[in-house]
């Protein structure tokens, strides 16, 4: 009498892929680079230093991407043991990644015909990208001492979507928002399923939009995520994410849902407080409730407005339901 | 909380407290089959039959009425039911617990046996889909559970059993029964606990809701 059972017509499940800026406060660009000083002087900034938007001081400052330095033979920087020169923090990184990306330790990080020494990893932290990077939105722009780079991913362009370990993989070359200058030389990959861009960093080196990547075991200052860091200009980016959501059809026939048991329209003992509503009934939809078999409330909707429902009226509210 | 702009149709649903725990619970008890409509914060003193522009303008202080977002306590939304009857009923279903209010010492049971009045031409009859009963506060019980209705569901709600804070406990039945919790902690400081038992007909919709008291016994 109270409730009605759906069709198995009345409840679809959609999904749909939304973007969004995926800096904090909406940013989609980032032009401030801060870091947390204690961080990158510390034990972990040997691996990586986290890039904040603002003064890591501030109230509102949260982690927006890492940087991790990575070399092939573990070069610049500092050996957990002396006696043992080639495991350092750089080879750990370029392990990590090496695994994480190409799912094979006898595997090298390869831009096109070459394969560095040096390798730049760009984590995004994982709020910021959400489920995944928005292929085509990356202008990474660099600069060191008046030379300037812009970089972009191939996904517009590239002719197949090609897979690694860690899902999709796209190049990438200098350009911008997608569009590429020319794809003479291949700078990095993007990975936009874990939120992570591999830049070349010998061919940064070469090209001169960063500094000198210090190769010693006791590189300075700090170790080698500050000469990307120190190179940054401009990074834009956004997040994509897919939104399942339940839309479900309300049906309420004329025949349906017109008295109402309100305590201000029934007396004590039930008879309706207006005699005229005895043969023309009206209520008044304001809520709609979603229930199991149980009868149970598992879900709301309230409308903005009252409904009006009589005997000669029907209604069908569809309901988004997010989860 | 805030006033809805009145100015669009809002027709997103937010999960309830029931809901959220169903959800997480993951064993298919969140599966939505059926929906209700009601009337919550609708006064119908408003509707006005002697309106001198005319029966089009009875409810013109209802309709206008820029309504309250949705609460997530399943217990205070969805109050009073819009409900399908024939053309002509001039009585609606009501329910009637025997109680006005139950006050349980700690460790005492009660059944209660709900009717409903004016329900398919009867004075007063027991519905044959029997009642569903939800105590607000599922901890100031040691036992809540329904009896004469032999179904799996209502099984599986009489054993269900969610720990931690202050969630509502459903349970199914032509007869309720309580019994005050004995676990004195509950208490703190206070030497009751009060909560709510709400009733509704599972085939005619009807409602009542009772406040329930614990009284302290133990030291």
């Amino acid at each position: 009498m109270s409730f009605k059972r759906f069709d198995t017509e009345d409840i679809v499940v959609s999904s749909d892929s939304i973007s969004s800026p995926a800096w904090s406060n909406n940013q989609v660009t980032l032009t401030d680079f801060e870091v947390n000083d204690f961080q990158v002087s510390g034990s972990s900034g040997q691996y990586y230093w986290n890039v904040y938007q603002t003064g890591s001081a501030d109230a509102t400052a949260a982690i927006q991407f890492s940087i991790a330095y990575g070399h092939i033979a573990g070069s610049g920087s500092t050996p957990y043991n002396s006696l043992v020169p080639e495991k350092t923090p750089a080879a750990t990184v370029y392990g990590q990644f090496r695994t994480l990306i190409n799912g094979d330790e006898n595997t090298d990080f390869k831009f096109g015909d070459t394969t560095p020494d040096s390798v730049f990893f760009i984590s995004v932290e994982r709020a910021r990208f959400k489920e995944k990077i928005l292929p085509g939105s990356l202008t990474l722009q660099l600069t060191t001492n008046g030379n300037s780079i812009s970089l972009t991913d191939n996904s517009l362009t590239a002719s197949v979507d090609i897979y690694k370990d860690s899902g999709r993989e796209y190049l990438i070359y200098s350009g911008a928002a997608g569009i590429l200058d020319n794809t003479n030389t291949v700078y990095g990959k993007l990975y936009p399923d874990i939120g992570v861009i591999v830049l070349n960093g010998d061919q940064l080196e070469t090209s001169n939009v960063v500094g000198t990547i210090d190769l010693t075991d006791n590189p300075t200052p700090y170790t080698n995520p500050s000469v990307l860091f120190n190179a940054l200009d401009t990074f834009t980016l956004r997040a994509e994410e897919t939104l399942s959501s339940n839309y479900i059809f309300v049906r309420a026939r004329n025949s349906e849902f017109n008295y109402s048991t309100n305590p201000s329209n029934i007396t004590g003992s039930g008879e309706l407080q207006h005699s005229s509503m005895i043969d023309t009934p009206q209520s008044y939809i304001t809520a709609v409730g979603l229930y199991n078999d149980n009868n149970e409330l598992l879900a709301v909707s309230k409308l903005s407005t009252p409904l009006l429902k009589d005997f000669t009226k029907e209604a069908l509210v569809r309901i988004k339901l997010d989860y | 909380m805030g006033y809805l702009n009145n100015a669009v149709v809002t027709v997103d649903a937010i999960l309830t407290k029931k809901g959220r725990e169903l959800l997480a619970r993951g064993d298919g008890s969140f599966n939505i089959t059926q929906f209700a409509l009601s009337d919550d914060e609708i006064d119908y003193t408003l509707y006005n039959p002697s309106h001198p522009s005319g029966s089009a303008f009875y409810g013109e202080a209802i309709e206008n009425m820029p309504l309250l977002e949705a609460f997530p306590d399943e217990n205070q939304i969805m109050k009073y039911k819009l409900a399908t009857l024939p053309r002509g009923t001039s009585k609606l279903p009501i329910l009637q617990a025997g109680y006005a209010s139950i006050v349980l010492k700690q460790g005492a049971s009660l059944a209660i046996t709900p009717q409903t009045l004016n329900y398919l031409g009867a004075t007063s009859t027991f519905e044959t889909g029997g009642y569903t009963a939800q105590i607000a506060d599922t901890r100031v019980l040691s036992n809540f559970t329904g009896v004469g209705i032999n179904t799996e569901e209502a099984e599986r709600l009489n054993n269900t059993t969610t720990v931690g804070t202050n969630v509502s406990k459903t349970v199914i039945g032509t007869s309720i029964n309580l019994t005050g919790t004995t676990v004195n902690t509950l208490f703190g400081i206070r030497t009751q606990l009060q909560t709510t038992i709400t009733l509704v007909g599972r085939d005619s919709g009807a409602r009542i809701t009772i406040p329930v008291t614990i009284q302290k016994v133990n030291n």
